[in-house]
This record gives structure tokens, C-alpha cells and sequence, in this order.
């Protein structure tokens, strides 16, 4: 077990000829992932990295019963294509592509809801679980399988905690992404729900950063509903109030959104925080 | 942000009453002005991205003949690290009740929100802490056509009535309208007035572009307020693609991903350093990008270099080829230190081997490796 996807997961890439697509669902289908279509208007019927073409998400669906899609798709075109798998019954949708406009996430987030898709992302790493499949671009090699629950709103530094963990002999359930932006897919709480009831996880580490709110919200649930231990790091404690860092989400808001104050609450909540990225696993063995 | 005055440009092509306005940069005229105002007083507002004008001394109720004095007085002023250049002048207006009004794309919900109070023209966020039933919110799914029924209620919540409703509820969908159509998280009026004659007026303009929609809003993408919000060297970043913030310490640090980054600068500090920036060069960064940010960096006064990546959808041989590039072209003077693992980390690290540079693999020791190089350590 694992949360979200597994061995059997059938993904779609959409955008597979392009040169991230193809790069990435290249890796992808080196991991194991079963990667049974690629998408591309105007491509239908041929076949790249050893995988059918299609013209249209719905055609891939029909000819191979895919349940997730994967989109490798520039921002300008990142709408439609998210609209397009959620019309085409696609459930868990990952959506890699930076710098969607923020009201185009918000409909396709919507649109998701309404059709009880799964979304993660916009300008996100995407998922994967550990010896069995990935979803989007987290290097697999770092990856072991074990029982570390990850949730982050990073990419890169989630890597860097993956890493860490794995060299110290800690493997991982399943790692998701959940990506920068402030309105986005899934969150924090409804991986922390899964991780909670998956039996393969026994312990959570949870990433945030400065600007938002979901780390409070977080702290909230693990209060009342999370018995497993969990782990939290908070980045962007040198940045200065009202500065964007980087990802639209990123963004000091007075007090609460600072990485100070995001700390204090997560502690308070009974979650252990650290200082830096690569004290979690000191902690995790002190503990698990 | 905009400043004030793009903002009520655009509300005033949006259909958002606003009082007559003009820019004014101190070599116009002020007499043509007040001619065209036919009237001999009125504001002169300082234009500035931050807020707190009122308080600065920098927005004033000034006659004609006080006015060119005034004007010249606070132009080039300096306001929260940014000089004034543009001072807007503005028939003044009489006051019967002033009213806050946002529209704004809520991270929260998802959705478009509303926010409304009769106690407007005071910090809105005092009034929330004092007068929390006197906020008035209303969700509005981001799918939603907006039409003056829709806000009737709020309209008679805020006290309007008649004539005055029928006002308001245009105002209000116009106001929506242009947060939908021009990708705007946030339209703010406050105050929206009330007038002596029963007219519905936006007295202020807070007005909020998505950056991710610029490609389709040149109009607004090249206004001056998007071009000041950033120092030059933020400017010169975003043109190239790469997310740069200015910070006063002492390391440079280039990265890839924002929370990495922030993590960088975060482990400068840990290790008794600063940074002197935070550097994101953004998913699937290449080469030029990276010789780009040394470009920066070394032209910049830093006292060391640390770059740090965890290559996932970016690749180490281009991050790699990048920084020989720019050492190539540039003089970097200061010690240089640099982590590469992930995606194609082998190759990228032979990269730099051939040229004689010698990259780490694990973060927390390069950190504290480029803070002892930078206090002096060998």
C-alpha cells in the first residue's frame, strides 16, 4: 500500500512529444511507471518512446483505460489540457506545468471538484510511490521504499529531503509534490488524511514555506485527527515581509505567514520541527 | 500592484466612476489643469507602490497657488526606498459616506470573494478586528457571469437604496467584470464614496495584476507600476526568466526551485552567514540562465558565490556548462562553491572536473564550506 498511485496506476502524458514530455515520460517509464499513452493534437498514431499517440485525451482513454494524466504543457495551454482530462474521465490529474494564471487554476480546480478529479499541482514535482510508480519529475534514484509519508509544497528541496532521508535508511510511502502557487490541487490536509490510513506509513514529513495558510490549517488537523508522528520544515526564514520568493504562494503576509510564526504553530501542534532540511532524519531516529 | 492612478484609468474604461484626474510629473502646467477642473483646489497624491502615503505627508489638499510648490516639494522624496516620480491631481470630492469595496481571488476558497463594509476610508483591517459583523463576504464561483441582481442584497446590506442601488450594483459588476477579464487578484476601493449629489465614486484604487497572465495583458504588463515594483536588477532578472530578490547579506546564492532557494538562504544564516539575494532560476533552467545569474551575481557586489541545485526537471549538465560559460566570459573574484546532484549529475560533474572545479554533493557541508571561505578560512 501507498497513497494515490501504485504499480498498476495507467498514466497518460500529456505533451509527450515535447522536449520536457518526452525527457521526463522517458524517466518515468525507466522507473516502472506503467505509462500507456502520450498525447499530442495533431500526432495521433504515431508512436513515441515505444508508447501509442493519441490526438486527444479521450481517445487515449478508451483505446487504454488510463486513470491519471500526467501534463508536460506550456502555461498558455495548460487550461484546456487540464480540462480536457477532467472531460475525459481522467481521476488523479498532475499538472506540472509553472506559471498557469491564477484564475485558470482556480477554474480548473473548480472543474476538478465538480467531477471528483484529483489534482495536483499547477507547478509542481508530482508523486511518487517508491519502488512501484511516479507521476511528474522527482528524480527516482533517490527515492527507497519504506514508511516516510512526504507532503510538500516544494520541488527541489523536497529532493533534497528525500535524499536525506533515504541515505539514513529511511525509505518513503509515497512523496506528492502539492506545488508553489497559492491556489492549487490537493493540499496538505487531504494527504495528511491518506497517510494517516495507509498502513505502510508510520511516520509524516510535512514541507512548507512562508506565505499561505495551509500550514496552519495542517497543524489544526494533526492536532485532532493524525496519530502518526510527524516531521515539519518551514522554508524561507531570511525572507524579508512582502517580498515574492519565487513561487506566487511564497509571499510574506504580516505575522501569520512568516516561517517564524508557521513553526511555532506546527510545534504547538505536537509535530517535531527542525532547522534545517537535513536534521529530519537525526530526529526521525531519535523518535521513530 | 498598480499605482493609484493606472488603476483608475482602468476603472474609468471599465465603468467605475472616478473624480477627474491627471498625471502630472512637475513640468506640465498647472493652469491648463485647473482650467479643465474648473475648480481652484484639489488633491495632489503622490504616486507609490507602498502604502502608508496619507501618513508620509505625501497625498494633500492644496490650492492652485500652493500647489506647484507642494508638488515639487515631495517629487523625488524618497517613500519606503522607492522616489516618487508621478504625482496624480485630482478634483476633489464631497464626502457623504465613505464605503470599503475588494474583489479579490481568494488562495482560501478558490474562489472569487467580496468584501464590503460601511465603515470604509480606516484600515480595513481594523475594522475587522473591531467591527467583524460590519464585513460583509461573498463567495462567487470563478465560473460565474456577473449581473446586478447578484448584488442587491449586498447593496442594501452597505445601506444604498433606490437610485443609489442601482449604482452600486452596476459599480460592483463592472468591478468584477475587469477582475475576470483582466487576470486582476485583487480591485480594492477604499473609500468608495458616497457624494453630496448621491454619485457612487472610487475616491482610491488598489488594483493587483497576475504576473502569470502578463502575455495577455500587454497593456498592463508594461505600465509603469510593473516596471517600478522591481529594483534593476529584479528587472533584469525577470526579463531573463529568473526570480531574483535583492537581500543584504553577503553570500550570492544561485538555486533552482523556490523552496530550495529559500532553503539556501535559510542555511547561510544557520551557519552565521547572510545572503545577499535569493535566486530561482526556475524549473528546466538552462545554460543561459545559469551563465545569466553568474552575470548578475559578479557584477554585484558579493563577497562569495554559492550555488546550490537539486536537479529534478532542470539538468546538472546544463547548470554545469552554464557556470563554465560564465567563467569564462566574467571575472568571479570571490570564492565559489557549488552543490550538483540529481538528474544528470554524473555528467554535469564531469563538466566542471574537466575545467578544475570541484562540485559537493550534499548541501549542508557546501553551506558551511562557502561561509568559512567567506570569513577567511581555507
Amino acid at each position: 500500500m501507498a497513497i494515490l498511485l501504485d504499480e498498476n496506476t495507467k498514466v497518460i502524458v500529456q505533451g509527450i512529444t515535447g522536449k520536457q514530455g518526452t525527457f521526463h515520460a522517458r524517466s518515468m517509464i525507466d522507473y516502472g511507471t506503467k505509462v500507456v499513452a502520450g498525447v499530442t493534437p495533431g500526432k495521433g498514431g504515431q508512436e513515441h518512446l515505444g508508447v501509442p499517440v493519441f490526438d486527444s485525451v479521450k481517445e487515449a482513454v478508451e483505446a487504454t483505460q488510463a486513470t491519471a494524466s500526467v501534463i508536460f504543457i506550456p502555461a498558455k495551454f495548460a487550461y484546456g489540457a487540464a480540462l480536457e482530462a477532467i472531460d475525459a474521465g481522467i481521476k488523479l490529474m498532475t499538472v506540472i506545468t509553472e506559471g498557469v494564471p491564477v484564475k485558470d487554476t482556480a477554474r480548473i480546480r473548480q472543474r476538478a471538484l465538480e467531477n471528483d478529479v484529483l489534482m495536483v499541482g499547477p507547478n509542481c514535482p508530482g508523486l511518487i510511490t517508491p519502488g512501484a510508480s511516479k507521476i511528474g519529475i522527482i528524480p527516482g534514484e533517490i527515492c527507497h521504499k519504506g514508511e516516510v509519508g512526504i507532503v510538500s509544497r516544494s520541488g527541489t528541496l523536497t529532493y533534497e529531503i528525500i535524499q536525506n532521508l533515504s541515505i539514513n535508511g529511511f525509505g518513503q510511502s509515497t512523496c506528492v509534490g502539492l506545488g508553489g502557487d497559492p491556489i492549487k490541487g490537493i493540499g496538505f490536509n487531504e494527504c495528511l488524511r491518506w497517510f494517516e490510513d495507509d498502513p505502510q506509513t508510520k511516520s509524516i514529513v510535512l514541507v512548507g514555506e512562508i506565505g499561505g495558510t495551509g500550514e496552519q490549517e495542517a497543524a489544526d488537523l494533526v492536532k485532532t485527527d493524525i496519530s502518526k508522528h510527524v516531521f515539519g520544515f518551514i522554508a524561507g526564514q531570511t525572507a524579508p515581509p512582502g517580498k515574492q520568493m519565487g513561487h506566487a504562494g511564497a509571499i510574506v503576509h504580516g505575522k501569520s505567514g512568516t516561517a517564524k510564526e508557521k513553526m511555532r504553530i506546527l510545534s504547538e501542534a505536537g509535530i517535531t520541527t527542525v532547522r534545517t532540511p537535513g536534521e529530519i532524519a537525526g530526529k526521525m531516529k531519535e523518535i521513530m | 500592484m498598480l499605482y493609484e492612478i493606472e488603476g483608475k484609468q482602468l476603472f474609468k474604461e471599465n465603468g467605475i466612476p472616478v473624480p477627474k484626474f491627471k498625471a502630472y510629473s512637475g513640468k506640465e502646467s498647472i493652469q491648463a489643469f485647473v482650467e479643465e477642473l474648473g475648480s481652484d483646489v484639489f488633491m495632489a497624491k503622490a504616486q507609490a507602490l507602498s502604502g502608508g502615503r496619507g501618513k508620509a505627508g505625501l497625498i494633500k489638499k492644496v490650492t492652485a497657488s500652493e500647489a506647484e510648490e507642494y508638488i515639487q516639494s515631495i517629487l523625488g522624496r524618497d517613500h519606503r526606498g522607492k522616489p516618487v516620480e508621478l504625482v496624480m491631481l485630482e478634483q476633489p470630492v464631497e464626502i457623504t459616506n465613505e464605503f470599503y469595496l475588494s474583489v479579490l481571488l481568494d488562495n482560501e476558497s478558490g474562489q472569487y470573494l467580496i468584501l464590503a463594509s460601511p465603515r470604509g476610508g480606516v484600515d480595513i483591517e481594523e475594522v475587522a478586528e473591531k467591527y467583524p459583523d460590519e464585513i460583509f463576504r461573498q463567495h462567487f464561483s470563478v465560473y460565474i457571469e456577473p449581473l446586478p441582481y447578484m448584488f442587491i442584497d449586498l447593496g442594501k446590506k452597505l445601506g444604498f437604496e433606490t437610485h443609489t442601488l442601482t449604482s452600486f450594483t452596476n459599480i460592483m459588476t463592472n468591478m468584477f467584470k475587469m477582475a475576470q477579464n483582466k487576470d486582476l487578484t485583487l480591485i480594492e476601493i477604499n473609500p468608495l464614496i458616497l457624494t453630496k449629489d448621491n454619485q457612487i465614486i472610487a475616491a482610491d484604487s488598489k488594483v493587483v495584476i497576475d504576473a502569470n497572465a502578463y502575455y495577455r495583458h500587454p497593456d498592463i504588463a508594461n505600465l509603469k507600476s510593473q516596471i517600478d515594483r522591481l529594483t534593476d536588477l529584479e528587472y533584469e532578472a525577470e526579463q531573463a526568466g529568473i526570480s531574483y530578490v535583492q537581500l543584504d547579506g553577503d553570500i550570492g546564492i544561485i538555486s533552482g526551485g523556490a523552496g530550495l532557494s529559500m532553503a539556501t538562504c535559510d542555511l547561510l544564516q544557520f551557519y552565521g552567514s547572510s545572503p545577499a539575494n535569493f535566486l530561482d532560476v526556475g524549473g528546466g533552467a538552462d545554460e543561459t540562465k545559469i551563465e545569466k545569474s553568474l552575470e548578475m551575481l559578479s557584477t554585484h557586489d558579493v563577497k562569495g558565490i554559492f550555488i546550490n541545485f537539486f536537479a529534478g526537471i532542470t539538468r546538472c549538465d546544463d547548470v554545469a556548462n552554464g557556470i563554465i560559460n560564465a567563467s569564462k566570459k566574467f571575472e568571479i573574484k570571490v570564492p565559489m562553491v557549488i552543490r550538483l546532484v540529481g538528474t544528470n549529475d554524473e555528467e554535469g560533474i564531469q563538466i566542471l572536473e574537466k575545467n578544475g572545479i570541484n562540485a559537493y554533493n550534499k548541501m549542508e557541508p557546501a553551506a558551511k564550506r562557502i561561509v568559512e571561505l567567506v570569513k577567511g578560512g581555507n
